[in-house]
């Protein structure tokens, strides 16, 4: 039965507005930018609520408004990204920071030391499939089929990204707590 | 009668880490994962290490919430929009 125009606002406060902190942060991360990030929720929210007569109730809207947060960012601003990655995702799978720091600081209580805007950065200097997948993950809990079904990837794509996404990070945050003397560099 | 769980290598324990802190392993390789944690000091250290860095990472990006102006701007918006995309 279709709904009236009280209903469907009714119902999209409901359903679709306690997730706008995790459609926020994602877009956050996916634009670099707080304002930008503002106008991308703002567009993804719109886009949602004059479509949400093909939302399913009851099926998974978390996922189903990151999808469109993910099309409308590809489609109108990805091409406005002034930034590119530079973080090597190469050779990231043979890195491991538990073996560099597995003497010194098993526990990785210099992660502590590590400042917000550090991390941040990190993730946002990762390319942009691995940025996702792991902003998905570990920055909002989604499982593999989640993320597998936001980014049209499949289960075992997202989790070889992760994996490499995980070990970049790593070694971008290891290089950064030597710098700051967090930890001493262990030689390969 | 509980099958014994598979014998994993320390090499396979760490490929299939991230596996099982994600809870994302089928059953059979989780109680070999478990079952080789629980007797390898070097493989729980760094099963450990890694669940650390996992909720660091949770952890540095929860403080970033929807500043209250965008919220406010999108309930307007929603309240004032008569488009329907068909």
């Amino acid at each position: 039965m279709p709904q009236t125009a009280d209903e469907k606002r009714s119902a999209f406060e409901r359903e679709a507005l306690p997730h706008l902190d995790t459609v926020y942060r994602v877009a956050l991360r996916f634009t670099g930018e707080p304002a930008k990030a503002q106008d991308l929720v703002q567009d993804t929210m719109l886009k949602a609520f004059r479509s949400w007569h093909r939302y399913e109730t009851g099926t998974n809207v978390r996922a189903w408004l990151l999808t469109i947060l993910r099309n409308t960012f590809i489609n109108e601003y990805r091409k406005e990204k002034q930034r590119g990655p530079t973080v090597d995702i190469s050779t990231a799978e043979t890195f491991s920071l538990f073996d560099k720091v597995q003497e010194e600081d098993p526990e990785g209580r210099f992660f502590d030391q590590i400042i917000d805007d550090e991390v941040l950065q990190a993730v946002d200097d990762l390319p942009d499939e691995f940025r996702e997948t792991l902003v998905l993950s570990d920055m909002e809990g989604m499982t593999y089929q989640e993320i597998a079904d936001v980014t049209g990837a499949p289960v075992g794509t997202v989790k070889s990204r992760l994996f490499r996404a995980r070990r970049a990070l790593q070694r971008r945050l290891y290089d950064y707590a030597v710098e700051m003397g967090y930890i001493k560099r262990r030689s390969p | 009668m509980t099958a014994e769980p598979r014998r994993l290598e320390c090499t396979e324990v760490v490929e299939n880490l991230y596996g099982y802190l994600d809870e994302e392993l089928t059953a059979e390789v989780k109680a070999a994962v478990r079952a080789h944690i629980s007797q390898c000091p070097d493989c729980f250290d760094h099963c450990q290490f890694e669940r650390a860095f996992l909720r660091f990472l949770e952890a540095r990006s929860r403080a970033q919430n929807a500043p209250p102006e965008l919220k406010k701007r999108i309930f307007e918006q929603i309240l004032l929009d008569r488009t329907r995309d068909a």
